[in-house]
């Protein structure tokens, strides 16, 4: 970054200064300008919805009751505290961030390095790292749902045939759980892959011909070069894929619906049995808001990082 | 007939002192799954239309299941959309969406022509919320050759079920043949699991809106259910069987038995079947000294409390349900008839002859219990049956669980 | 491309044989389960309950293909879950490169704000915000339009693509930019004469991104067009499902009928776009 700056100065040095100061006063203008599509397609879209999501957190508006909405300040957030089912998906639901972030980013950082090697054809490995992607999320978790069956799925199958008994993974809380995981880390990899490959991608190669005239070596290069010049895409991957972790629902619940009993049901499941199927709709807002602080907070904590290391 | 059309129009504006839109261009929107033969539905529809000139009705299809339903229909009620005025509505969520105000009541209606569970099923508070669209329920199929073959009656009780099932076991010799197949993932066929053994010790769950558990009968159900996995009647993973496995496991020659409800009928008599002409069905066995009971299913039609065309859609309704509409979709479209007197009609029996088996079991079908917070009081049973069959909580267990979240929900 | 990658610090594994291994774990991990799908397409609904289970189709049929093209009008799923991806790719990429460089290059002081709020958007469960929306888009009178999608799918796709550019952008040194300016371009120029081709396996991948989220979604779309003339491909996969009835093997036949064109279309952008962009601009 500093030598860049240095580079702008130098050359504005060159310039006339009316040229620099016509630059300077038009860049809040052209900060707007560039700013405002998004500005205008946000607004337009989400900040009402978001807005009256966080209003009705504070009503007590269930339509199956037949009461009219009413005004009850924290209430539904009072409800939330002492509901055991808002802290068991919540446990879930941090416990599958835990596991399946970092899986999906070990796993995605070997797809990628693997995928950046020099093949003749690119686009197979594309393909194969899109594939998993593009396979709607919904079916994702029908066809592995399937796939982990007791007696029609693939897993046991093959495990029956390196002699191995198979066993019935949805019948035990932590099997189905394994086998959630395992999903969702499949799932997602590939779209942490992605991201990971297009920063290798632009990673200019004289970096690595300079470690090789300082005799640095391949594993002391991927520390000292690769890694480092990786960790904004990194970062942007973990970001979102947090989020969606903290948000997970069709994978579970296509798997298991939540079970055995509510063992594997997620914090999004519990926020949509609310809304949709209970129209509870004053307590699944709030459960939402509580989603969104929760997602925020992890969101926060990864801009400080990047911003601290810079 | 123009003529007396602009008077009608001039006088209903001049009565409720805004243009409303002459009577005669009256433009109704019905809402039809895409799977329950929208195309037969639309011949009763256009029947409607020649008697009722100057109302036109088109359909909107939806998704089929009714998960997918529900998800639609709850967003764009939600929002108050004006767009649909005649909602078919799975037997499940009349009362849901009556208490939300989502669909108008009909008064004076006379559900006595009905079978008498429709009435019971879409009624709430007295008022009469729905009316039935056609009839559903679940059945016990069972393979007739062999049952035949080793000398057996269709079993009235789970006993002779259980014992049909060694005997038949002992003889077959066959690994892959089970027992007998039900529903065991935490779906929603799972709550007609629970409540066919409870109903048949004679106890009900909601009496007019209020909980009427009784702790003994859902313990001897729970327990009724495992002990079929535990004594190898049914498969180990049941725990993961949805309605649709039972129905491609019995129709690959798989099961003796199956709980199920009526599409599998037609698609066991398929091309792609192992047991046309193989299969009976009857009604659903009772626990010794019990009565036979069976879950009522169906669909029913329901008039948006945003549609501006009131009357009109309830006169739709009206004609929707009636018997001769009814008499329809049997005959065209197999589905089964909601009035009694069609299942001895010589037409209904000459085009699904099968009827008349059905007609003793659909009779002895009760209701899921009717209440707004029914999705509430399903995902409690669900995912406590699943959580039994799977051998996470024992029947006891269970059904104390059950108990505790029912109370809180039905206060 | 290779030259790039040939002396980074990955070429320890890239001898021959490592890369036949590494191509295999790479298809395995990828292919499988649409593979998998791909066999249940040719298999008939039988074949699924026989025991222990068949990898391959014992007798293919394309039979499963036939009724998905019958059942439903699987070509017009098709052609509106493209138009829509694709309408929506474009929209967002323009949107996201417009505000990442703002958010990369004019030293902005609001920026750490703006960008939490941009990425706060993606982190409300969209099933709680459905009614609004649909209210909002029949307030605008867009129900049953692409628009109805293209809009929202912009939006969902907007913070993932931005901040992808962001950091992209952030890696491009600012000496090639001021070079090209100073040889008469103006910034907007600069951006995209320099900054984006610079980028490209970035953009490529945020415009996959896009592209394939609006793919897939399904909520929105089954709420928001309930004209069948303009249903997208997950609300008409679902239709053929009966109310119970979950007929795989057809299913699966609609499943590949949808990921093919996807597949087809990341082909030919790898082979002709990307490849020839980035041959171009990353001289380093």
């Amino acid at each position: 970054m500093t030598t860049s700056t240095l580079n702008i100065t130098d050359r504005m040095e060159k310039q006339p200064p009316a040229w620099s100061r016509l630059l300077d006063l038009s860049d809040k203008a052209l900060a707007v300008l560039l700013l405002a599509p998004a500005g205008l397609l946000l607004s337009l879209i989400i900040v009402y919805p978001v807005l009256r999501l966080v209003y009705t957190s504070f009503f007590s508006l269930s339509l199956t009751s037949g009461l009219p909405a009413e005004f009850v300040g924290l209430e539904n957030y009072q409800l939330m505290i002492e509901d055991p089912v808002f802290w068991e998906t919540t446990w879930n639901t941090v416990l599958i961030t835990l596991i399946t972030v970092p899986g999906a980013l070990v796993v995605g950082m070997a797809l990628a390095l693997l995928a950046n090697l020099p093949f003749r054809r690119q686009w197979p490995v594309r393909l194969s790292l899109l594939i998993p992607w593009a396979l709607p999320l919904s079916f994702a978790g029908l066809i592995f749902a399937w796939f982990f069956h007791s007696e029609y799925g693939v897993v046991n199958d093959v495990l029956a045939r390196f002699g191995i008994e198979g066993v019935i993974w949805f019948n035990s809380p932590s099997l189905a759980f394994a086998a959630i995981c395992l999903t969702i880390i499949w799932k997602t990899s590939s779209f942490m892959a992605l991201i990971i490959l297009a920063g290798l991608q632009t990673i200019p190669r004289s970096l690595y011909e300079a470690a090789d005239v300082d005799g640095a070596g391949r594993v002391r290069q991927f520390f000292e070069i690769t890694l480092p010049l990786l960790k904004p895409a990194i970062v942007v991957a973990l970001i979102f894929r947090t989020i969606t972790a903290l948000q997970t629902f069709d994978i579970p619940f296509m798997m298991t619906g939540g079970g055995p009993g509510t063992s594997t049901a997620t914090l999004a499941m519990y926020i949509h049995q609310n809304t949709v199927s209970f129209l509870d709709l004053g307590y699944g807002s709030a459960l939402a808001v509580v989603m969104f602080a929760l997602s925020m907070c992890v969101t926060v904590i990864y801009l400080r990082i990047i911003r601290t290391k810079e | 007939m123009h003529k007396s059309v602009m008077v009608g129009a001039l006088l209903s504006a001049s009565i409720f002192g805004l243009a409303a839109p002459a009577f005669a261009d009256t433009e109704l929107k019905v809402y039809i799954s895409s799977q329950h033969q929208p195309q037969v539905w639309r011949q009763v529809l256009d029947k409607f239309e020649a008697a009722n000139p100057g109302t036109k009705v088109t359909i909107e299809t939806g998704g089929n299941t009714s998960e997918a339903q529900a998800q639609y229909l709850n967003t764009i009620m939600s929002a108050k959309d004006a767009s649909l005025d005649v909602l078919i509505l799975d037997v499940i969520r009349p009362a849901q969406f009556a208490a939300a105000g989502w669909t108008s009541p009909f008064e004076g209606k006379d559900m006595s022509v009905y079978l008498p569970a429709y009435a019971e099923a879409n009624t709430v508070d007295g008022k009469v919320v729905a009316l039935p669209a056609f009839a559903d329920s679940m059945f016990l199929y069972y393979r007739k050759d062999l049952l035949e073959k080793y000398g057996i009656q269709p079993p009235k009780t789970w006993d002779e079920l259980k014992a049909a099932v060694k005997k038949i076991n002992g003889g077959e010799n066959n690994p892959d043949l089970q027992g007998l197949s039900f529903q065991g993932k935490a779906i929603e066929g799972a709550v007609c699991t629970f409540l066919l053994p409870y109903w048949s010790q004679g106890k009900n769950l909601v009496d007019n809106g209020k909980l009427t558990f009784d702790k003994t009968a859902a313990v001897n159900s729970l327990k009724l259910w495992k002990s079929f996995v535990d004594e190898g009647v049914s498969k180990k993973n049941i725990a993961e069987v949805a309605t649709d496995d039972t129905r491609k496991e019995f129709q690959a020659g798989n099961v003796v038995f199956a709980v199920n409800w009526s599409y599998a009928w037609a698609q066991s008599q398929g091309k792609d079947s192992a047991v046309v002409g193989k299969v009976g069905v009857t009604r659903l066995p009772a626990v010794a000294g019990g009565e036979q009971a069976t879950c009522l299913g169906g669909w029913e039609w329901g008039v948006s409390a945003y549609s501006k065309n009131q009357d009109a859609a309830k006169k739709l309704v009206s004609f929707l349900s009636s018997q001769e509409a009814s008499k329809h979709m049997a005959v065209n479209g197999s589905l089964l008839p909601t009035y009694s007197p069609l299942y001895q009609d010589a037409d209904v029996l000459k085009a699904a002859p099968w009827f008349a088996d059905a007609k003793q079991v659909v009779e002895t079908a009760k209701p899921r219990p009717v209440t707004p917070r029914y999705n509430e009081v399903s995902e409690v049973i669900r995912t406590t049956v699943n959580a039994v069959l799977a051998g996470v909580t024992t029947p006891e267990d269970g059904a104390a669980q059950i108990e505790a979240r029912l109370k809180r929900i039905l206060r | 491309m290779s030259q790039v990658t040939t002396s980074g610090p990955q070429s320890v594994l890239s001898g021959r044989p490592l890369r036949l291994i590494a191509a295999a774990i790479l298809l395995v991990n990828g292919m499988f389960p649409a593979l998998w799908i791909l066999f249940t397409s040719l298999k008939t609904e039988a074949e699924l309950t026989v025991k222990p289970i068949t990898w391959l189709p014992h007798a293919p049929t394309v039979a499963n293909y036939m009724q998905a093209f019958s059942d439903q009008p699987l070509h017009i799923f098709l052609f509106n879950s493209f138009m829509v991806a694709l309408l929506s790719t474009c929209t967002t990429l323009l949107v996201s490169v417009l505000a990442a460089y703002a958010l990369a290059r004019l030293n902005l002081k609001y920026r750490g704000l703006i960008l939490s709020a941009i990425i706060a958007v993606s982190t409300f469960p969209l099933v709680t915000l459905l009614v609004p929306l649909f209210e909002i888009m029949r307030a605008l009178n867009l129900l049953n339009t692409w628009i109805a999608l293209i809009l929202p799918y912009t939006v969902l796709s907007l913070p993932v693509c931005t901040l992808m550019l962001v950091s992209f952008f952030e890696g491009i040194p600012r000496d090639l930019e001021n070079a090209a300016m100073i040889d008469g371009c103006t910034r907007l120029g600069a951006l995209f004469k320099v900054v984006v081709p610079l980028c490209a396996p970035g953009v490529f991948t945020a415009g996959i991104l896009a592209f394939v989220n609006a793919w897939d979604e399904f909520l929105l779309a089954l709420s928001f067009n309930s004209n069948p003339a303009l249903r997208t491909l997950p609300v008409g996969i679902q239709l053929y499902q009966g109310e119970f009835a979950f007929p795989w093997p057809v299913i699966s036949a609609a499943l590949v009928v949808g990921i093919v064109p996807v597949a087809i279309l990341i082909v030919i952008f790898q082979e002709r776009v990307v490849s020839g962009l980035t041959a171009g601009g990353i001289k380093g």
